[in-house]
Parts: structure tokens; sequence; C-alpha cells
């Protein structure tokens, strides 16, 4: 502890000079609000990429067949680039970098109240990897025959034989480029579950620490336990493509339900490695706004370590027709349906922190409320997916596309939107325009079930996910069908044209937004100390100290509604409980 | 954690030496004893696999310093060993099984036993076309 504080002190007096160019304060920082930016901004970029990818493919079902603006005509070739780069995208480049990496860089060490990450230059090295695998992923778009097409979970042979997938470059890359974004997590997370353990302020106790930077401890755990079956597995994948190796080639005496046990040993962790930190950020938004105490602070802290436990027992319920034992599918429709019970009991305490608060309904709280009602709809349409009968009927439809973007658009665009709007007087020393932050909200909320209601429609008539084209099935083309088909990409377009206002506001506001104090929605946890935007350094010399948990709304008997966990406790007399 | 003292390295590398030169002989005397069956067995087991453990134990605890660690971190190692053992329980039924109620794992075909070369008759692309649909 005293080795590593030292060596964050010389770092800082080492940076602390004003004559610093642009290159070694935003590009080669270490402080971990600008690598928490450098994350930020990269997942912005890289979701407008992966959102311009949905643009396309929906158009193209929605009028197969015709040109699609700014793309022109879609193959079906081009289609399975497109849908597989889209998952891709928008789960290693979007949801990871923006609500682990960047909230987490950005959040922890503010909220425990220290001055920087325990390992700053790893923190470096770690966007630094980040930054290079987003651009091998980029650039797989331009090689020849394009970007790889085997869909974002790379199930061999599709994946393995360049034959089947038609991008024989491609695949190489992407598999690289998910590969180097993984080590650049686990750089992340250690320094994450390190500084969480050994930084926190003077008299921050375990349950003192705020809820969303316990989200990302666990999902950081989560995430370290989870890769190492899906690296081998994408090792072994690249030796399949590239050195004529048989792991997952039964002539070769391999087997390629072995991937998918590999694949789905990390993906189904990974769901939850997203969505802790998304409740973490709901968690945080709803105590604020509801003034009220958090319900349940051990339930839901014990209740997201048995999530991210059972989280390793239900991976196979993705593989129900696959050809895994039957046998297997009682064992993982149980655990699936068991996990629901931690999810609901979050939930549930979310819920119940509202139940007697004195809500304020700013644009920050309308996204965290809508979160809890759009994931609880994700959360219940995936109980016919977790249990082997129905999921026989419903794999690899719309229905299951619908189901998980349920769960994903909340966690990872719903969820980050409410976190933005939160923190951005953290950041950036503004406001953003509450307005136009609401017109964002509708306009995002709206055509966001506009988009996915009618897929369920159509998942359950039999539409199968994978098909590029839907004019060579009369039975599926008709045109009740293909109405429901241009309602969803109406609605998609909508949702984009409507994210233009948070675009201008976020970067008018950076400008000319209401200036923010330091604490901006009086709220009590250890960032609204530090000055905003933070200084280097955060706190100044003194580092904040604490002396209750961060949850004290609405004490009886105080003045104020809130009570900072950095305020010493009054006299004897007027203690409170 | 700056104040604790580091044991001799010297010292803990020696007696892994020394278990090293133990794991070896086991599996030799019980060669050159000539033993076989259950003794053989425990023999071989407790030499090599046993002392394994134990080096392993001295690694970890010692050159990778978990014994000096906050108490999260050699239990967040011991997980992961755990995990392990879930994926190999969550795999045994498709690695171990060769039959089932409702269905049956076929033998595996290599290529030449599917008849490529009889469809090379025809030309160059129906042997794609074929190679595409046989699974």
């Amino acid at each position: 502890m005293a080795d590593t504080a030292t060596a964050t002190a010389v770092d800082h007096h080492d940076d602390h000079g004003h004559s610093e160019s642009f290159w070694s304060k935003y590009i080669f920082s270490t402080d971990h609000k600008i690598i928490g930016f450098q994350y930020l901004f990269t997942g912005m970029a890289m979701g407008l990429i992966g959102g311009f990818f949905s643009y396309v493919f929906r158009m193209h079902l929605a009028f197969p067949g015709s040109e699609v603006p700014f793309f022109g005509i879609v193959s079906p070739a081009a289609y399975n680039s497109l849908v597989t780069n889209h998952g891709t995208i928008m789960i290693f480049w979007v949801a990871m970098p923006v609500l682990i990496a960047a909230l987490g860089n950005f959040l922890i060490p503010l909220m425990i109240g220290c001055d920087d990450m325990v390992f700053p230059r790893i923190n470096r090295l770690s966007y630094q990897i980040f930054l290079i695998s987003a651009i091998v992923l980029i650039a797989s778009f331009f090689v020849p025959q394009g970007g790889f097409g085997g869909a974002w979970t790379a199930y061999p042979p599709l994946s393995s034989e360049a034959e089947y997938n038609g991008t024989p470059f491609g695949a190489p890359m992407w598999l690289i480029a998910v590969t180097l974004e993984i080590v650049a997590f686990l750089l992340g997370g250690i320094n994450f579950i390190t500084t969480v353990m050994n930084a926190r302020a003077k008299g921050m106790k375990l349950y003192d620490i705020p809820m969303v930077v316990w989200m990302i401890v666990i999902a950081s755990i989560l995430f370290m336990a989870s890769v190492g079956p899906l690296v081998a597995g994408a090792v072994m994948l690249l030796f399949d493509q590239t050195l004529g190796t048989g792991f997952f080639d039964p002539a070769a005496g391999g087997d390629p339900v072995l991937w998918q046990h590999l694949f789905w040993f990390f993906g189904h962790p990974e769901v939850y490695v997203v969505l802790l930190p998304a409740m973490g950020v709901v968690i945080e938004i709803i105590c604020t706004f509801a003034r009220k105490k958090l319900f349940g602070y051990k339930m839901i802290l014990y209740s997201s370590v048995g999530l991210g436990i059972l989280s390793f027992f239900v991976w196979a319920h993705h593989q129900f027709i696959s050809g895994v034992d039957p046998r297997a599918t009682y064992l993982f429709t149980t655990t699936t349906l068991l996990i629901s019970i931690p999810v609901a009991l979050m939930l549930f305490a979310m819920i119940g922190t509202l139940w007697g608060g004195s809500i304020r309904f700013t644009t920050a709280m309308l996204f965290a409320l809508s979160f809890i009602a759009e994931f609880l709809i994700g959360g219940v349409t995936g109980i016919w997916l977790g249990s082997s009968g129905t999921d026989i009927y419903l794999h690899d439809t719309y229905f299951v596309l619908a189901h998980f973007h349920y769960t994903f658009v909340p966690i990872a665009i719903i969820g980050t939107f409410s976190a933005l709007y939160y923190w951005f007087p953290k950041m950036f020393g503004r406001k953003l325009n509450e307005f136009w932050g609401k017109i964002h909200f509708w306009g995002t909320i709206i055509p966001f079930n506009g988009i996915f209601l009618p897929l369920f429609i159509l998942g359950a008539a039999g539409q199968h996910r994978r098909i590029a084209g839907y004019t060579a099935y009369p039975d599926l083309y008709t045109e009740n069908f293909q109405d429901l088909r241009v309602f969803a990409t109406g609605s998609l377009i909508v949702l984009i044209l409507f994210q233009i206002p948070f675009f201008v506001n976020f970067i008018v506001s950076l400008k000319r937004g209401q200036k923010a104090g330091p604490n901006p929605w009086n709220a009590n946890t250890l960032e609204w100390v530090a000055p905003s935007p933070p200084p280097h350094g955060n706190f100044g010399d003194d580092l904040p100290q604490v002396y209750r948990g961060p949850y004290e709304f609405s004490v009886e008997g105080r003045e104020e509604d809130y009570w900072p966990q950095n305020e010493p406790d009054p006299g004897p007399s007027e203690t409170s409980k | 954690m700056a104040s604790h003292s580091h044991p001799s390295y010297l010292k803990i590398y020696i007696m892994l030496l020394v278990l090293f030169v133990i794991s070896v002989a086991g599996p030799e005397i019980a060669d050159i004893m000539k033993l076989e069956g259950a003794t053989r067995l425990i023999l071989v087991l407790i030499t090599a696999f046993g002392i394994a453990l134990v080096k392993a134990y001295y690694v970890l605890a010692y050159f990778m310093h978990l014994k000096f660690e906050k108490i999260y971190a050699p239990y967040i190692l011991l997980s992961m060993v755990a995990l392990l053992f879930v994926f190999f329980f969550g795999t045994a039924t498709d690695a171990m099984k060769s039959e089932g109620h409702n269905w049956e794992k076929t033998p595996i075909v290599l290529p030449e036993d599917k008849g490529f070369d009889h469809h090379d008759d025809h030309g160059d692309h129906s042997h794609d076309d074929h190679s595409g649909h046989d699974h």
C-alpha cells in the first residue's frame, strides 16, 4: 500500500507542471479521469458505427432489394458482415468501454476518495490496447471480402472455414480484435479491484462503498473469471482458420460444440458484467432523486454476488438445440430460472427505494426509471428462452433478438444515458440542458419499444434472425409481417434522429451549459466533494474522510435532506440513527 | 503491507528443488522395484502429483506473493479453480456420454470415407457442392 501510494504521488509530482502539451495531457495521460474520457469517447464513436450498421440492415429488411441511402445495395454477404459487427461492436466496443471502463475509471477513485488508480500506467496501457483492438476491428471492414460474417457468436464451422463465412481476412482480424479487447479489460479490471480494496478513503468500510463501485468490482471479478475459456477458444479458432488445425472440426476429430461451451461460458457471465454496472448507476440515481436511503443495501450486494456465482452455472441455455446432452438441459433450465431471483430482488429493492420518496423527475431519473421498466420486459421474456421446451421453438428467431435487445439496450444505452446526464456536471463542470434532455429521453424510449415489440411478434411467427431477406419465403413475406418490419425500421430511424439533440446538447453544454457547483444534485457520495470538474489529483492535499454510508438521505432531525459521507458527525446530543 | 518481512527465496528455491528430485525419483523407484497395481499407483500419485501440488502451493504462496496479499486475492484465485471444475462438470455430459434417449452419437466420418473422390468424377464444382451439404 505504502509503495503504491508513493508511486502515484511521484507520478502526480511529475505531471503537475502546467506546461504539458496536448499529447501528454489528453493522449498519453495517466490521469484516471482522462482515461475514462478516452474510453467514453471511443465507445461513443464506436456506438455511431454500430448504430449505422443496424440502420443499414434494418432498412434492407424493410425494403429488400432497394438501395439503402448512404450504403447502397446490401448483398447477403454484406448482411452477414453487418449483423456480425453490429453485435460485436455494441457489446465489446460500446457497452464494455462505456459502462465498465469509462465509468469505472472516472468514478472509482472519486467515489472511494483517493487521488488516482493504484496502477496509473497499467490503466493507460489498458486504453492503448483497447484502442488498437478498435483499430484492428475497423480495419477488418476494409480488407478484401470485408469484415467477419460468421455472427458475433462465431460458431464453427461457419466461423472456422473461409469458404463458409466468405471472409478469409475479416475472420482472423475479428478474432484478434476481440482477444486484444479482452486483454485491455483484464488490465482495467485488475486495476479496479486493487484500487477499491486498497485505496479507500479513511473510514470507508466495505459497507460504505457506493453501490456502483461495488457493482463494477463484482463485474470485473466476473470478467476475470470468465474470459479464460474464451481467449483459449479464440486462439484455437484462429489456429483452425489460419494453420489448418481441427479443434472444432469433426472431420479432424474436433468438436464444434466445444466452441459453443467455451464461448458461452464467457458469454453468459458477460451479460452480468455489463448489467451490474448499469444496475449500480441506476441505484445511485434513484437514491439521489428519490431523496431516500437505499432499500436493502446488503441484500442488493449479496444478491449481486449470488447473481455472479449463479451466472457461471447457466451457460448451456444458449445451446439447447446445439446437440448438448438432453439431461444437461434439465440442469441448465433450472439454474436459468433460479437466476431470475437475485435480479428480481435487485429490481424490487429499487422500486422499494422509490416507495415514499420525494421523487424528482430529472432526465437522469427518467432514464433510470425506464431502465427498470424496460429491463423487466427483457427479463420476463427470457423465461421462455431459458426453458428448454419453449426454446426449441423460439431459438434463433427474432424473439430471441427482441429479448436480448430489451436487456442490452436498457443496460448499454439507457444506463449509459442516465449516467451521462447524472455525472456530466462532475465530468465537465456544466449541466446538460434538461429540456432537450427530456425530449431526447422520450425520443429514445418510445421508438425503442417501437423497434422491438414488433420483433417479438415476428419471432413468434417464425422469422429467423440470420436470414438476409424474406422475399424467398412467401409464408413470411406477407403484407402483415412486412408492415411490422417497416414499422420497426421506421422506429429505428426515429430513434437515431432523436440522438441528434443529444449530441448537440452534449457539445453545446460543454461550452455554454449552466455552470454546476461541486454538488449540483445534493448527493452524498465522495465524488461530489471534489470540485467540478475535479483537478488532477481530485481532492487536493486533504483526501476526504468517511463517516457514514453513501445513502443517508432525508435523515430525521437534520436541516438538509442529504448528509454527505465526508461530513463529521455533529455533537453526541444531536446524533440521529 | 510494506512492513512484512520476505522469507528467504533461496531457501524456498532449494526446497522446491528437493521436492522436484523426490517427485522424479518416486516413479523411477516404482519402475526399479517393479511395483504393480495399487502400490505402484499410490506411490506414483503421491510422489508425482502430490508433491506437485505442494510445489504449486509454495510457488503461489511465496513467489506469487499470495501469502502476503490481502485475503481476497487468494480467494479470487481459488474461485477460478472452482470454476474450472464447473466448466468440466457442465461439458462432461457432452464429452463422456455416447448415447442418449433421443439421439445417437454417430461415429466420426473421415473425409476419405465419405466418398468425395467418387463425386470428383463429375468435375470440381460438384465436389464443392457436396462438401457444403454433407455434414
